[in-house]
């Protein structure tokens, strides 16, 4: 049968024939770079069609990325929108945490700095709801042995007195309050005064005679004669100081930050505060209590004024220290 | 003895169809290719004669049978590759399948019993062989290979006057009828 065939169709056999020499020769012959025939022959004969194969695959998983693989790419987004959005609420969460550890950190190590005076933290738990009031609610009261005129400071400064207290929270008049006031004293000159509030942000020094040298960025801390504040506390910086009539307009800057107040100490007996270590390091400031400034740093030629001979001598903290009630 | 072939066209019915002896065949191409090689030894005036494309074609145009022609000339082509000294396998033997096919074919519609038309024949074959030769060299190995040169054509015109002589001598190894 076989032999019938080929008899048939001797053509096709005579290809066949030629075929299987030419592939003969192909495994033989060798082209450039040594490569055999064959071998130059099949690539090139493969090679289109694995272009195409990859072209193919490429468009195809490209049309299957881009548009059918996309399907749930929407429920997808909205899920991850939603992720962000808790991951954003999650990090201001963790941003507040992060600022309450710091705040609280100053607080306890100008606690730790001054141990022989009671202190104790509080948190403003609300304000005056009448705007020309500054005053602050605390989250301290009789419960916690808070009593009427006790100094509430920061490490940065003083920031007021309690002037209500109620079972498990208690009011501050701060320092900027119209009522306010507190016995102050100009840390280069020694010179007293009174900082009363004004109704605007910054409080004023009064009682400074003209004749007192007073400049901008001077330092003014209690002078602990309102007997609330303790000694040398700092109140602020002088901001504006200007001629009057009789006494000289100095604008308080103070170092409280009386508008974004957080955590505070509420000082439990006007003892003075005195520096932990004091004894050890007599001529330096103490890193932990920047609110403290040291009696050294002040003048002694200033403070040998006969008392007298300023307004701030006369215990001018006196009459507006007090209470409202 | 002869026969009627009676595959092929029907031209093909009246052409006799040539047998021979047992072993034939092979001993003829074996001694064709030794008596090639051998006398290559002893000058160039041997490249005048192709002896292997004469079988061939003899026996091709003699047995009238495309399939047997066309594997003797293959065979004797790979063989002729084979012996020679830098010519890869097949090159010989596409040509000589080829040859070998054709005058098979031509064997079995056309007289190839007259001395010229053999004479003839052989010129053809041989000019034919060279060009399937040249073009398989040009083509698969870029080896420049003429395909006609006065060189090339002595030699057809030695081949084909040896080959009559050469048919004349074959012819006497065929079987009676």
């Amino acid at each position: 049968m076989l032999d019938n065939t080929l008899r048939q169709r001797p053509l096709a056999l005579l290809a066949a024939l030629v075929l299987a020499q030419v592939l003969l020769l192909a495994f033989q012959i060798k082209r450039d770079h040594d490569v055999r025939l064959i071998r130059y022959w099949t690539t090139a004969a493969i090679m289109p069609f694995e272009r195409s194969g990859t072209w193919g695959f490429s468009k195809t998983g490209g049309i299957w990325s881009n548009y059918i693989g996309l399907r749930g790419t929407h429920a997808e987004n909205a899920r991850l929108q939603a992720e962000v959005d808790q991951l954003r609420l999650r990090n201001r969460d963790l941003e507040g945490q992060a600022g309450e550890a710091q705040r609280l950190s100053l607080l306890l190590n100008f606690h730790e700095a001054h141990p022989e005076t009671p202190m104790l933290a509080a948190q403003v738990i609300g304000a005056s709801a009448d705007p020309a009031s500054h005053t602050l609610f605390l989250n301290r009261g009789d419960r916690d042995h808070v009593r009427r005129n006790q100094a509430v400071i920061t490490p940065d400064g003083i920031v007021g007195k309690i002037v209500e207290v109620f079972p498990a929270t208690s009011q501050v008049l701060l320092i900027n309050d119209k009522d306010s006031g507190a016995g102050a004293l100009l840390a280069d000159t020694r010179t007293h005064g009174v900082v009363k509030g004004s109704g605007d942000p910054d409080p004023r020094l009064d009682y400074v005679v003209n004749d007192e040298p007073v400049h901008p960025g001077e330092m003014i801390l209690t002078s602990g004669e309102d007997r609330i504040f303790p000694k040398d506390l700092l109140i602020g910086t002088v901001s504006i100081a200007n001629q009057g009539n009789p006494f000289q307009v100095i604008h308080v800057r103070p170092a409280a930050r009386l508008d974004r107040l957080e955590d505070v100490l509420i000082l439990l007996t006007p003892q003075e505060l005195k520096k932990a270590n004091e004894s050890a390091d007599a001529g330096g400031a103490d890193a932990n209590s920047p609110g403290i400034v040291q009696k050294e740093t002040a003048p002694t030629a200033v403070s040998s004024k006969p008392p007298s001979a300023s307004p701030a001598t006369q215990s001018p903290a006196a009459a507006p220290t007090a209470p409202k009630n | 003895m002869s026969y009627m072939l009676n595959a092929g066209a029907q031209s093909e019915s009246n052409i006799e169809v040539h047998k021979y002896y047992g072993g034939t065949v092979i001993v003829t191409a074996f001694l064709a290719l030794v008596l090639q090689a051998f006398l290559h030894k002893y000058g160039r005036w041997s490249e005048l004669v192709d002896l292997p494309l004469l079988v061939t074609v003899y026996f091709g145009v003699s047995r009238r049978n495309p399939v047997t022609g066309m594997f003797l000339g293959g065979a004797i082509g790979i063989l002729q590759d084979a012996l020679s000294h830098d010519n890869p396998i097949g090159l010989f033997g596409i040509a000589k399948t080829i040859v070998g096919y054709l005058a098979s074919t031509i064997g079995a519609r056309i007289d190839t019993q007259h001395p010229v038309s053999r004479l003839a024949l052989i010129f053809l074959f041989f000019h034919l062989h060279q060009f399937i030769f040249a073009v398989t060299e040009r083509v698969l190995l870029n080896h420049p290979e003429p395909f006609f040169t006065v060189r090339l054509l002595v030699n057809s015109v030695a081949t084909a006057v040896f080959g009559v002589f050469l048919f004349a001598l074959l012819d006497r190894l065929r079987r009676s009828s």
